[in-house]
């Protein structure tokens, strides 16, 4: 393509050539295959069961994610699951929360949704592999700075509420999931368990407690839990054997 | 262990056993055994020949199989007799029948009245001077004697115990293993002896068993995975109550 060198600025002398901005190139499918997610209970736990046995779970598993579509959400991201229930009206039951905790290896992996339903704080346990739910919507996907929100409960109850129905924000496929870096409040002391202490490492709490309280939490740290060498449990080559099959067997 | 789902939508554990290669050993008839029952010498898991005398290594020679790290009886009616040598396989058992299992319950070495028997034991406080977890009395006056088989404090575990009545759920044909419902005796990987359940309410319940067992080599071909009727199989979309 042809570009003209000579223009004339305001000053009537010929204006210096600015090379064209450099084009920026985002190979949509490289950046999705950077990104891979293996849901957490996948990774089979460190024991002495025989690993013929995770083989076997782990094929039940991709089987009823073939069928059924269980998309990927950390803790702290809000979701919509629907469960046939008897009882019900339409024989439907729709509950909307935030994912507190994701619990269970295997087949009877669980997560714990919560919401805080006309001043009643609620929590319900699903299992991901359970015939009964019907679907599962990610209504906001994102992540907290803590892996276990379990602190919500004793946090100020609108940190806790999530419309029932909320719109599912749209996001782009290959941006990065967003960490939300939001410090809660929490509510007077006591609360169900003492939150400031070390081995719960929670950073997502703004903690209002004096300076002596929190000096004292400090008393209860294991520093030598992270130099711990028998604690030690690498899954990055099991995570990546176990991508591996999982895509393939999906993508079939 | 696994979950297990019914068609209803209810959820049961499940524990796998692997069935790994099982053959017959030995034919032992009604006058050798000096009952009235003829029984079928079986071993269990393939293990190193070397660790055992000849003479124990003659039954194995016999049958023409691998040195067996566990050897169990089984009480066969005559029309039930397998030829030594042939192999057992899962597909012995199917889906809906029901099976007691046998195991070595996990050893806990020797422990006290309360953990081993489930005495109530003393009060923490109020004046108890170095009595806290003891049996307390262990008989009357009357009786000046402690009775045979008084629960007192000794090796806990480590003997065999049977589940009786454990529903079998689904057999997997390609890796020998049979879901049976619930838990059993024993730790991970222990042996385990699977039998045709003795409870009067299961008598009638198998329909019709592979007679006298399964046989590979035979005509019967099974597909890789047999489950029970009930079960929700996950090649099914998701429940839905009408």
């Amino acid at each position: 393509f042809s570009s003209s060198s000579y223009r004339i600025s305001s000053d009537g002398k010929p204006a210096k050539f600015q090379p064209p901005p450099k084009p920026v190139i985002i190979d949509k499918q490289k950046q999705r295959e950077e990104r891979r997610f293996l849901s957490p209970e996948f990774i089979p736990p460190r024991g002495r069961t025989d690993p013929l046995k995770f083989s076997i779970e782990r094929k039940d598993m991709i089987q009823r994610r073939k069928v059924f579509n269980i998309p990927e959400f950390y803790v702290g991201s809000v979701l919509a699951v629907t469960t046939a229930d008897p009882y019900a009206n339409e024989k439907a039951n729709r509950f909307v929360g935030i994912c507190v905790q994701r619990g269970g290896k295997g087949l009877g992996a669980t997560f714990i949704l919560r919401n805080v339903i006309e001043d009643q704080g609620v929590e319900i346990c699903y299992e991901l592999y359970n015939p009964r739910i019907q679907a599962i919507e990610v209504l906001k996907l994102e992540k907290r700075l803590d892996d276990n929100l379990m602190y919500l409960r004793d946090a100020l109850p609108e940190y806790s509420t999530f419309d029932v129905n909320m719109k599912p924000v749209s996001r782009l496929d290959h941006e990065e999931i967003p960490v939300n870096k939001l410090q809660v409040r929490m509510k007077p002391k006591p609360w169900s368990k003492r939150w400031e202490r070390p081995k719960y490492n929670i950073k997502g709490i703004k903690f209002e407690l004096p300076e002596k309280k929190m000096k004292e939490a400090q008393k209860w740290s294991q520093p030598w839990l992270e130099f711990d060498m028998l604690r030690e449990y690498d899954t990055s080559k099991i995570e990546e054997k176990i991508w591996k099959e999982v895509s393939e067997e999906l993508k079939k | 262990m696994m979950p297990i789902w019914t068609k209803s939508g209810t959820k049961h554990a499940v524990t796998l056993l692997k069935v790994q290669d099982c053959h017959v050993l030995r034919y032992i008839s009604k006058e050798e055994s000096g009952g009235k029952i003829s029984k079928l010498l079986v071993g269990g898991k393939n293990a190193s020949p070397f660790s055992k005398s000849e003479s124990a290594m003659e039954i194995f020679k016999e049958a023409g199989v691998p040195r067996k790290q566990k050897v169990t009886t089984f009480n066969v009616t005559d029309d039930a007799i397998i030829k030594p040598g042939t192999p057992l396989y899962a597909a012995h058992f199917r889906p809906g029948q029901f099976v007691d299992v046998t195991a070595k319950t996990i050893g806990k070495g020797f422990q006290g009245v309360m953990k081993r028997w489930g005495f109530k034991g003393q009060p923490a406080s109020h004046g108890q001077t170095k009595t806290h977890r003891r049996p307390g009395a262990i008989s009357t006056n009357k009786a000046a004697k402690v009775y045979r088989g008084k629960k007192m404090p000794g090796k806990m575990g480590n003997i065999y115990r049977t589940s009786f009545g454990l529903k079998v759920w689904r057999i997997n044909t390609k890796h020998d293993i049979i879901y049976v419902n619930g838990s059993v005796p024993g730790h991970t990987n222990c042996l385990v002896k699977v039998k045709d359940s003795i409870l009067p309410t299961y008598k009638d319940c198998n329909k019709n068993p592979p007679f006298p067992t399964f046989f590979a080599d035979g005509d019967e071909k099974l597909p890789e995975d047999l489950y029970d009727e009930e079960i929700f199989q996950f090649t099914d979309p998701s429940l839905t109550y009408a």
